[in-house]
Protein backbone atom coordinates (compact mmCIF):
# COMPACT_ATOMS: atom_id res chain seq x y z
CA UNK A 1 0.00 0.00 0.00
CA UNK A 2 1.12 3.76 -1.01
CA UNK A 3 1.57 6.12 2.35
CA UNK A 4 0.03 8.76 0.45
CA UNK A 5 -1.29 7.76 -3.01
CA UNK A 6 -1.95 11.64 -3.98
CA UNK A 7 1.79 11.88 -4.90
CA UNK A 8 4.66 10.23 -6.55
CA UNK A 9 5.90 7.10 -4.74
CA UNK A 10 9.07 7.10 -6.64
CA UNK A 11 11.10 10.72 -7.58
CA UNK A 12 14.31 10.46 -8.76
CA UNK A 13 16.82 12.51 -9.68
CA UNK A 14 20.34 14.15 -8.80
CA UNK A 15 21.78 10.45 -8.38
CA UNK A 16 19.28 9.81 -5.64
CA UNK A 17 15.85 8.07 -5.56
CA UNK A 18 12.92 9.07 -3.31
CA UNK A 19 10.79 6.22 -2.48
CA UNK A 20 7.54 6.42 0.01
CA UNK A 21 8.27 4.75 3.15
CA UNK A 22 7.01 1.12 4.00
CA UNK A 23 6.12 -0.56 7.14
CA UNK A 24 9.69 -2.50 6.49
CA UNK A 25 10.99 0.99 6.54
CA UNK A 26 10.18 1.85 10.02
CA UNK A 27 12.55 -0.10 12.41
CA UNK A 28 15.73 1.41 10.46
CA UNK A 29 13.69 5.21 10.32
CA UNK A 30 12.93 4.11 14.36
CA UNK A 31 17.13 3.86 14.73
CA UNK A 32 17.89 6.95 12.82
CA UNK A 33 15.55 9.11 14.30
CA UNK A 34 16.42 7.96 17.77
CA UNK A 35 19.97 8.54 16.91
CA UNK A 36 21.40 11.50 19.15
CA UNK A 37 23.70 13.16 15.78
CA UNK A 38 19.82 13.29 14.26
CA UNK A 39 17.55 14.05 17.12
CA UNK A 40 19.18 17.16 18.19
CA UNK A 41 18.62 19.12 15.61
CA UNK A 42 14.75 18.16 15.56
CA UNK A 43 12.33 20.01 17.35
CA UNK A 44 11.46 16.97 19.40
CA UNK A 45 14.17 14.75 20.98
CA UNK A 46 11.94 12.34 22.95
CA UNK A 47 13.20 8.35 22.11
CA UNK A 48 10.29 6.81 19.86
CA UNK A 49 9.76 3.34 21.27
CA UNK A 50 8.48 0.26 18.87
CA UNK A 51 4.49 1.17 19.73
CA UNK A 52 4.78 4.64 18.75
CA UNK A 53 6.56 4.36 15.60
CA UNK A 54 4.06 1.93 14.51
CA UNK A 55 0.96 4.61 15.28
CA UNK A 56 2.70 7.20 13.80
CA UNK A 57 2.98 5.20 10.40
CA UNK A 58 -0.65 4.06 10.49
CA UNK A 59 -1.42 7.71 11.34
CA UNK A 60 0.41 9.04 8.05
CA UNK A 61 -0.99 6.18 5.99
CA UNK A 62 -4.55 7.54 6.88
CA UNK A 63 -3.40 11.94 6.16
CA UNK A 64 -3.50 13.17 2.75
CA UNK A 65 -1.07 16.42 3.79
CA UNK A 66 1.91 14.75 4.15
CA UNK A 67 4.43 12.50 2.37
CA UNK A 68 7.34 10.66 3.92
CA UNK A 69 10.64 9.53 1.86
CA UNK A 70 13.12 7.14 1.99
CA UNK A 71 16.39 8.38 0.08
CA UNK A 72 18.31 5.65 -1.51
CA UNK A 73 21.95 6.23 -2.91
CA UNK A 74 23.31 3.40 -4.91
CA UNK A 75 20.11 1.34 -3.81
CA UNK A 76 21.67 2.23 -0.12
CA UNK A 77 19.16 4.15 2.40
CA UNK A 78 21.18 7.41 3.87
CA UNK A 79 18.15 9.13 4.95
CA UNK A 80 14.92 10.31 5.49
CA UNK A 81 12.49 13.43 3.28
CA UNK A 82 9.29 14.56 3.58
CA UNK A 83 6.50 17.22 2.58
CA UNK A 84 3.63 18.33 4.35
CA UNK A 85 1.46 21.16 3.81
CA UNK A 86 1.78 24.30 5.21
CA UNK A 87 -2.11 25.28 6.22
CA UNK A 88 -3.99 22.82 7.76
CA UNK A 89 -7.30 21.34 5.56
CA UNK A 90 -5.26 20.91 2.58
CA UNK A 91 -3.94 17.54 0.69
CA UNK A 92 -0.67 17.57 -0.84
CA UNK A 93 -2.44 17.65 -4.32
CA UNK A 94 -3.89 21.08 -3.82
CA UNK A 95 -1.27 22.73 -0.91
CA UNK A 96 -0.52 26.28 -2.34
CA UNK A 97 2.76 25.79 0.49
CA UNK A 98 4.73 22.94 1.53
CA UNK A 99 6.83 22.26 3.88
CA UNK A 100 10.12 20.27 3.44
CA UNK A 101 12.08 18.01 5.58
CA UNK A 102 14.91 15.89 5.33
CA UNK A 103 17.93 14.30 7.21
CA UNK A 104 20.66 12.75 6.22
CA UNK A 105 21.54 9.77 8.30
CA UNK A 106 24.55 8.46 7.02
CA UNK A 107 27.67 10.42 8.13
CA UNK A 108 29.70 10.08 5.42
CA UNK A 109 26.87 12.16 3.14
CA UNK A 110 26.31 14.73 5.71
CA UNK A 111 28.73 17.22 5.13
CA UNK A 112 28.90 16.54 1.37
CA UNK A 113 27.26 18.28 -1.90
CA UNK A 114 24.48 14.83 -2.36
CA UNK A 115 23.05 15.69 0.93
CA UNK A 116 21.71 18.71 -1.52
CA UNK A 117 20.17 15.78 -3.52
CA UNK A 118 17.36 14.74 -1.64
CA UNK A 119 16.20 18.38 -1.53
CA UNK A 120 16.43 19.10 -4.81
CA UNK A 121 14.67 15.90 -6.28
CA UNK A 122 11.53 17.33 -3.54
CA UNK A 123 11.86 20.62 -4.20
CA UNK A 124 11.63 20.66 -8.20
CA UNK A 125 8.57 18.02 -7.77
CA UNK A 126 6.98 20.60 -5.64
CA UNK A 127 7.56 23.48 -7.71
CA UNK A 128 7.17 21.67 -11.02
CA UNK A 129 4.58 19.25 -10.72
CA UNK A 130 2.48 20.20 -7.65
CA UNK A 131 2.55 23.81 -8.25
CA UNK A 132 3.37 25.11 -4.68
CA UNK A 133 3.70 28.73 -4.77
CA UNK A 134 6.04 28.95 -1.69
CA UNK A 135 7.71 26.16 0.66
CA UNK A 136 8.39 27.30 4.39
CA UNK A 137 10.92 25.36 6.77
CA UNK A 138 11.65 26.12 10.61
CA UNK A 139 15.00 25.18 11.86
CA UNK A 140 16.08 25.96 15.13
CA UNK A 141 18.35 28.50 15.81
CA UNK A 142 21.15 27.37 16.82
CA UNK A 143 21.35 24.84 13.71
CA UNK A 144 23.51 27.28 11.38
CA UNK A 145 24.09 24.03 9.26
CA UNK A 146 20.88 24.13 8.17
CA UNK A 147 20.15 27.61 7.70
CA UNK A 148 23.14 27.99 5.97
CA UNK A 149 22.12 24.65 3.78
CA UNK A 150 18.95 26.19 3.34
CA UNK A 151 20.43 29.58 2.49
CA UNK A 152 21.85 27.98 -0.60
CA UNK A 153 18.82 26.87 -1.70
CA UNK A 154 17.97 30.46 -2.22
CA UNK A 155 15.78 30.46 1.02
CA UNK A 156 14.58 33.76 3.05
CA UNK A 157 13.98 34.09 6.54
CA UNK A 158 10.44 35.55 7.17
CA UNK A 159 10.94 35.46 11.38
CA UNK A 160 13.48 34.68 13.21
CA UNK A 161 13.56 33.70 17.61
CA UNK A 162 14.61 30.84 18.68
CA UNK A 163 12.73 29.42 15.42
CA UNK A 164 13.82 30.63 12.41
CA UNK A 165 11.15 31.03 9.86
CA UNK A 166 12.38 30.80 6.30
CA UNK A 167 10.67 30.37 2.97
CA UNK A 168 11.50 29.69 -0.93
CA UNK A 169 9.75 30.98 -4.23
CA UNK A 170 10.00 28.97 -7.19
CA UNK A 171 12.37 31.95 -8.63
CA UNK A 172 14.72 32.38 -5.73
CA UNK A 173 15.03 28.40 -6.43
CA UNK A 174 15.32 28.61 -9.68
CA UNK A 175 18.27 31.36 -9.12
CA UNK A 176 20.19 29.93 -6.30
CA UNK A 177 20.01 26.38 -6.90
CA UNK A 178 21.19 26.48 -10.49
CA UNK A 179 25.18 25.52 -9.69
CA UNK A 180 24.33 22.73 -7.22
CA UNK A 181 21.90 21.53 -9.71
CA UNK A 182 24.24 21.11 -12.58
CA UNK A 183 27.18 19.52 -10.66
CA UNK A 184 24.61 16.78 -9.41
CA UNK A 185 23.75 16.17 -12.77
CA UNK A 186 26.13 15.16 -14.62
CA UNK A 187 26.93 11.89 -16.18
CA UNK A 188 28.33 8.72 -13.62
CA UNK A 189 30.78 5.82 -13.83
CA UNK A 190 29.10 3.88 -12.16
CA UNK B 1 54.59 24.71 -12.53
CA UNK B 2 53.70 21.59 -11.45
CA UNK B 3 50.59 19.84 -11.19
CA UNK B 4 51.08 19.66 -6.83
CA UNK B 5 51.72 23.89 -7.51
CA UNK B 6 48.73 23.89 -9.45
CA UNK B 7 46.58 21.68 -6.93
CA UNK B 8 47.76 23.73 -4.31
CA UNK B 9 46.73 27.00 -6.08
CA UNK B 10 43.88 25.85 -7.01
CA UNK B 11 42.53 25.21 -3.72
CA UNK B 12 43.90 28.48 -1.92
CA UNK B 13 41.95 30.25 -4.74
CA UNK B 14 38.90 28.65 -4.39
CA UNK B 15 38.89 28.26 -0.65
CA UNK B 16 40.40 31.99 -0.44
CA UNK B 17 42.78 30.04 2.23
CA UNK B 18 46.83 30.84 2.22
CA UNK B 19 48.89 27.50 0.48
CA UNK B 20 50.36 27.24 3.45
CA UNK B 21 46.77 25.85 4.85
CA UNK B 22 46.64 23.70 1.71
CA UNK B 23 47.69 20.00 3.00
CA UNK B 24 46.95 16.28 2.04
CA UNK B 25 44.67 15.86 5.23
CA UNK B 26 42.52 18.54 4.54
CA UNK B 27 38.89 18.00 4.03
CA UNK B 28 35.25 19.36 3.14
CA UNK B 29 33.58 21.15 5.98
CA UNK B 30 36.51 20.97 8.72
CA UNK B 31 37.21 24.17 8.00
CA UNK B 32 34.36 27.42 7.18
CA UNK B 33 36.08 28.66 4.10
CA UNK B 34 35.29 24.83 2.99
CA UNK B 35 31.81 24.82 2.75
CA UNK B 36 29.20 23.47 -0.42
CA UNK B 37 29.83 26.65 -2.53
CA UNK B 38 33.70 26.80 -1.72
CA UNK B 39 33.56 23.05 -2.94
CA UNK B 40 31.66 23.82 -6.35
CA UNK B 41 34.09 26.81 -6.83
CA UNK B 42 36.91 24.04 -6.13
CA UNK B 43 35.39 21.71 -8.70
CA UNK B 44 35.26 24.66 -11.54
CA UNK B 45 38.58 25.75 -10.50
CA UNK B 46 40.51 22.35 -10.60
CA UNK B 47 38.62 21.44 -14.12
CA UNK B 48 39.94 24.47 -15.56
CA UNK B 49 43.53 24.42 -14.28
CA UNK B 50 43.63 20.42 -15.26
CA UNK B 51 41.21 20.88 -18.15
CA UNK B 52 38.87 17.92 -17.48
CA UNK B 53 35.85 17.43 -16.83
CA UNK B 54 34.81 15.52 -13.72
CA UNK B 55 31.73 13.46 -13.27
CA UNK B 56 29.18 13.69 -10.55
CA UNK B 57 30.50 10.72 -8.35
CA UNK B 58 33.93 12.26 -8.30
CA UNK B 59 32.15 15.76 -7.11
CA UNK B 60 30.70 13.96 -4.45
CA UNK B 61 33.58 11.90 -3.74
CA UNK B 62 36.33 14.97 -3.51
CA UNK B 63 36.68 14.92 0.35
CA UNK B 64 40.08 16.14 1.19
CA UNK B 65 43.01 17.26 -1.03
CA UNK B 66 44.42 13.98 -1.27
CA UNK B 67 41.22 12.25 -2.76
CA UNK B 68 41.50 15.03 -5.11
CA UNK B 69 44.77 13.82 -6.16
CA UNK B 70 43.56 10.53 -6.50
CA UNK B 71 40.19 11.05 -8.12
CA UNK B 72 42.51 13.60 -11.08
CA UNK B 73 44.89 10.77 -11.59
CA UNK B 74 42.14 8.51 -12.95
CA UNK B 75 42.00 11.59 -15.54
CA UNK B 76 45.65 10.76 -16.08
CA UNK B 77 46.56 13.84 -13.87
CA UNK B 78 50.00 13.12 -12.06
CA UNK B 79 51.38 13.70 -8.83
Amino acid sequence: MQQNPLVEERLTGYQVELRQIVEQDLELLRQWRNDPSVAQFMLSQQHISEEQQRLWFKHICQDQSQAHYLVLYKSEPIGSANIRCYFEGEDLAKASTIEPGIYIAKEQYRNNLLAFAPTLVLNDYCFEHLKVERLKAVVKADNQAALSYNKKLGYKVDCATELVEISLTREDYEQDAKMLKSFLSRPTTT
Amino acid sequence: MSNSEKLVGAFSHALAIDEDRVHDQLSYNTIPEWDSTAHMILIAELENQFEVMLDTDDIIDMSSVLKAKQILSKYDVKF
